[in-house]
């Protein structure tokens, strides 16, 4: 078994379970409510596909980022729950990546932005976190 | 900023991201670094060092006896324009190729620790699953 890490060389049982998205899906609202960038987002399966609709703050209300396909991550690779995601959007004019890390029920969403046009704009990243909407004390 | 450009949140149009200091203070990433956890079995140590407007990033992931060198690696620095505890902090992303396995990672620091998350995606047929890690090292040189 090749390994980058001793992290990476673990004992597989065969198992080929599924991974466990349960903690992913729902809808995720940024715990600051003055952001500049993503307000809410809604994380949906569909056949067994994770995918992420962004919402972010624009100067007229907010800008739907449509869908993008979701990459989940376990927190051990013998693990079969998921503990964080990846995904990407492309607007043309600049890329943004996102790469989420669930830690006790909250969401560390680190947003990668870089520009493509010629804008002379910075690329840049913001470290936001966004608690999952369950209604429990409501 | 012209409202000609494009945007796709507030944040794009910040004329923070016009100013070149945006992507400056790189220097706190500079340097070798060491896993404040000295039984990792994940990422040993760090070096960062400056190669034109890029970083050439090495790691170092532990192994049974010795450090197994990873294939180094440029990134471009990127800006933050949100202060974190009370400092204004840099971000390095880069992709590590290794053929059986890819790992993302980013690298900021917050006050003088230097944060690694890596998002590992296995490409083979080994039955693992993708994981995520997050370590946390601290300057050596």
């Amino acid at each position: 078994m090749q390994f980058a890490q001793l992290s990476d060389r673990v004992e597989i049982n065969g198992s080929n379970a599924p991974m466990d998205t349960r903690a992913l899906p729902g809808v995720w609202i940024n715990s600051n409510p003055n952001t500049s960038g993503i307000a809410r987002m809604v994380m949906s399966e569909s056949d067994g596909q994770l995918s992420l609709q962004v919402f972010a703050v624009g100067p007229d209300g907010l800008i739907d980022w449509g869908n993008a396909r979701v990459n989940v991550f376990a927190g051990l690779p013998t693990s079969k729950v998921g503990a964080g995601f990846t995904c990407n959007f492309d607007f043309g004019f600049a890329e943004t990546e996102l790469q989420g890390m669930i830690m006790k029920g909250l969401l560390v969403l680190a947003q990668f932005h870089r520009f493509k046009d010629n804008s002379k704009r910075a690329d840049f990243f913001v470290r936001e976190y966004f608690a999952l909407e369950h209604g429990r004390y409501e | 900023m012209s409202s000609a450009i494009e945007f796709k949140q507030t944040g794009h149009l910040d004329s923070a991201l016009l100013d070149p200091a945006a992507a400056s203070n790189v220097e706190k990433l500079l340097g070798r670094w060491a896993n404040t956890n000295r039984e990792t079995r994940g990422i040993a140590e760090c070096e960062i060092q400056r190669d034109g407007d890029q970083f050439r990033i090495q790691i170092f992931g532990a192994g049974e006896n010795e450090l197994i060198p990873w294939p180094p690696v440029r990134a471009k620095a990127l800006a933050n324009l949100e202060e974190e505890a009370g400092q204004r902090t840099i971000a390095l992303a880069a992709s590590f190729e290794f053929g059986f396995m890819k790992s993302e990672i980013y690298i900021r620091v917050n006050k003088g620790v230097l944060v690694i998350v890596l998002y590992n995606t296995f490409q083979d047929d080994s039955g693992r699953s993708n994981y995520l890690n997050r370590e946390f090292f601290y300057r050596v040189a």
